[in-house]
């Protein structure tokens, strides 16, 4: 790898300084060479890059000849540098001698890791300000395994709040809860594909006990649902058609005849099992 | 893809036809020709369609088969759709994609059952 | 990390609909989607390619990982230099069906996708951008 002249004149300076103060310097410079896992830079007085290891490479993307001397916002996406992130995070070194973040910086590719950042304040015997260490560590791994965790959590509380029931051979029920938004359509629709297709069932009961009011939206959710679910070559009983849901579905001029519904869960139940199993007879 | 992978095969007396998992276009055009020649030929009563392996279904897919489906039913027979895949279904609703004619099965075994017991005029929207 | 970021194909062919479906599919999965997600974003691909084909004759499809803000999504771009779209508006409102599944469209590709944005100048030509973002984790 070639180095640029301004770069070797600078590293053979500090080989120098090294040698002259003994070999703990040089021990030191070894160590922050082959760190892997930190990124560990200088920056000067205003920002700028001093030095590079082979971590920062690494983990950031630039090579030491194409970034010493860029400012070290390069490593921040826009929307942060738009705030003024590196203004203020330098600020803040400088009052408490040292800052720490965690937050997501940007590679040379425009690809984006999530990271955890020291910079510590560099003075001089008298006190002046010499410049800034960055030892940044990429923290991505750690990120995405808690990102699995939580996606593992939500599928978790969908399947709660989307219960799938098998409740008899050929038969699903989703006892629906709460009120039914497009996301939770959605997820309705998903679950209860999947299910009806994993366990071959023809009829699904959808019960609607539990859903506190209907609107053309809901009822516009729930017929796409059974349309989803008709694809399959499964079909849908409407339980839990209360009094008052029935008056607003026929004054808001909804027109459910396509479904068949019933007005009770087990009124439902009964008709699902007629359909499916004929060996049953339940007693009215 | 050679349109020949598709293959019309006699079941009783039936159609069964077996899609691939991404048909092409010429795939899907030759589906319709060989479906009505070979009901011509066999004189069957329908013909099952089965998509458990198709992982997309766009416009041009869904008209052929919904042609198709009227034809057949010009032709005297039925067709059936089996197997479609949760994703699918899902997409298909979500554009408004709808199959006409078309009868719809959960798998081969049923839609086979659906045949042999005739209930005319259940064909979904 | 080999997963391809960004990317190009021509669309020339009835066979390259098909391809146009695969390359969508594979980097739909590779950015993250489930597998409805991924098929919505395969259909509406499929459906514009497919426009481009018969109307435009031939075009491109570029697509490309998307970030904004800690959102990441995926993009598609489908442009071609056909006769371009007189009444975008109108396009985007017409064709949303109820009857036979003739020819989904605009309206029905913009179900399926979170953003869908129409360029279209007539006379020169069409670019259509799809997009997908992966959901926010609470």
């Amino acid at each position: 790898m070639k180095k640029s002249t301004k770069q070797s004149s600078a590293k053979a300076r500090e080989q120098a300084d090294a040698s002259q103060l003994g070999s703990s310097e040089g021990m030191l410079q070894m160590l922050v060479e082959q760190l892997k896992e930190y990124a560990i830079i200088l920056l000067d007085k205003d920002g700028r890059v001093l030095t590079w290891n082979a971590a920062a490479e690494r983990l950031k993307g630039w090579k030491a000849q194409e970034i010493i001397g860029q400012h070290f916002s390069r490593f921040y996406p826009p929307e942060d540098n738009e705030k003024g992130k590196t203004e203020m995070e330098l600020k803040q070194a400088l009052e408490k001698g040292r800052f720490e973040d965690e937050g997501w910086r940007m590679r040379k590719d425009g690809t984006r890791f999530w990271a955890n950042v020291i910079i510590t304040t560099l003075r001089d015997e008298q006190g002046n300000l010499r410049g800034f260490g960055k030892i940044t560590r990429d923290l991505s791994d750690r990120r995405q395994a808690e990102d699995k965790i939580k996606r593992q959590a939500q599928e978790i509380l969908e399947m709660a709040t989307v219960p799938v029931v098998q409740v008899w051979e050929g038969i699903v029920l989703v006892p629906i809860i709460g009120t039914l938004d497009s996301q939770r359509t959605q997820q309705l629709m998903e679950r209860l594909l999947q299910r009806v297709t994993e366990t071959s069932s023809p009829v699904a009961l959808l019960d609607i006990t539990g859903v506190p009011a209907v609107d053309s939206q809901t009822a516009q959710h729930l017929i796409e649902t059974v349309s989803a679910v008709r694809l399959l070559g499964a079909d849908v009983i409407i339980t839990g058609i209360r009094p008052p849901i029935a008056q607003t579905l026929v004054h808001l001029g909804i027109d459910l005849n396509n479904v068949t519904t019933r007005s009770s869960l087990t009124a439902g139940l009964r008709m699902a099992l007629s359909m499916v199993d004929k060996n049953v007879v339940v007693k009215a | 893809m050679n349109p020949d992978n598709i293959s019309v095969i006699k079941v009783r007396d039936l159609l069964m036809v077996t899609m691939p998992p991404d048909p092409d276009d010429p795939t899907i055009s030759a589906l319709q020709e060989k479906v009505l020649n070979s009901m011509e030929k066999y004189e069957a009563k329908g013909v099952v369609l089965d998509i458990s392996a198709v992982e997309t279904l766009d416009s041009f897919f869904a008209r052929t088969v919904s042609e198709t489906a009227q034809m057949v039913t010009l032709m005297g027979g039925r067709t059936i759709i089996s197997g479609m895949q949760p994703a699918v279904a899902v997409a298909a609703t979500e554009i408004g994609l709808t199959l006409g004619n078309v009868e719809t099965a959960l798998n081969v075994d049923r839609a086979l059952d659906m045949v042999n017991k005739p209930k005319p005029g259940t064909s979904h929207d | 990390m080999t997963e391809t970021l960004q990317g190009e194909m021509a669309i020339k062919t009835e066979g390259d609909i098909v391809l146009v479906r695969r390359t969508t599919r594979e980097v739909s999965s590779q950015t993250g989607f489930g597998i409805t997600d991924v098929t919505r974003i395969v259909t509406a691909s499929s459906e514009m390619a497919r426009n481009i084909f018969k109307y435009a004759g031939e075009g491109v499809m570029r697509w490309q990982r998307i970030q904004r803000g800690d959102r990441v999504g995926v993009e598609f771009q489908f442009e071609d230099h056909g006769p371009g779209i007189a009444d975008v508006q109108l396009a985007m409102q017409e064709g949303y069906t109820t009857g036979e599944g003739l020819g989904m469209g605009l309206p029905g590709a913009k179900r399926l996708v979170d953003e869908l944005e129409v360029k279209s100048v007539v006379g020169k030509g069409t670019t259509i951008t799809l997009r997908k973002w992966l959901k926010n984790l609470k």
